[in-house]
């Protein structure tokens, strides 16, 4: 099972149907960095980012 | 307000453990809000949480986790972590890199051109007979020497 990383929110997932945060279909297997986001009200970093939905995110995506 | 703290790991495992921690996070109702795994960083991971106490709570039990690493970081020493700059703008032409990867693995070159929009270099081979000029993305190679070589 890989995981995929969504080209536009970075979102990662291992289903590449569409993207459950953005509703994108463009997917990619090359992407590097990992994020966890549990609480993104409260997060700095998902702030910083404009993360807005709990998850797994890729830093880069090429 | 949110610290950062840095947790110790097996090296490969960074992604294991943020996933370990945040399902341990949640069952133990401890105050983490995010995980950072760097690639850039091996062998540790970010946690954003309330307080030691929460962090400690997160890593009960987690495989692979190696320790704490005492103190704190602050937002400004991993930001750039976040927006992390394009391989291709830290090369410059002239540089001698090694080919990390595909068929010319392990290769030495010395770098003609670098096109930072597409992230990709191109080289040629130094130990190749007939030069020819070859084209990779730039994640895929290594500075060796920032020399610029000298015609």
């Amino acid at each position: 099972m890989t995981e995929v990383a969504c080209k536009s929110c970075k979102y990662i997932t291992s289903e590449a149907t569409v993207c459950k945060i953005c509703g994108g279909r463009d997917f990619t297997k090359n992407w590097y960095g990992y994020l966890v986001i549990i609480d993104p009200e409260k997060s700095e970093i998902a702030k910083k980012l404009g993360i807005r939905y709990p998850g797994k995110y890729a830093l880069t995506v090429s | 307000m949110s610290r950062f703290f840095v947790v110790k790991t097996t090296a490969n495992q960074e992604r294991l453990v943020a996933n370990m921690m945040s399902m341990v996070a949640k069952k133990n109702k401890a105050n983490v809000y995010s995980i950072l795994a760097p690639k850039e960083l091996k062998g540790y991971v970010i946690v954003e949480a309330e307080s030691t106490e929460d962090l400690v709570k997160s890593i009960r039990g987690v495989p692979h986790v190696k320790g704490l690493v005492r103190g704190e970081v602050s937002f400004n020493e991993i930001e750039h972590f976040l927006t992390p700059r394009k391989a291709a703008e830290q090369i410059k032409e002239g540089y001698t890199v090694e080919i990390i990867s595909g068929p010319f693995k392990g290769e030495l070159a010395v770098v003609k051109r670098v096109d930072e929009a597409r992230n990709e270099i191109t080289v040629e081979l130094i130990e190749a007979v007939v030069s020819i000029p070859i084209t990779v993305k730039a994640d895929h190679v290594r500075v060796v020497d920032k020399k610029e070589e000298v015609e």
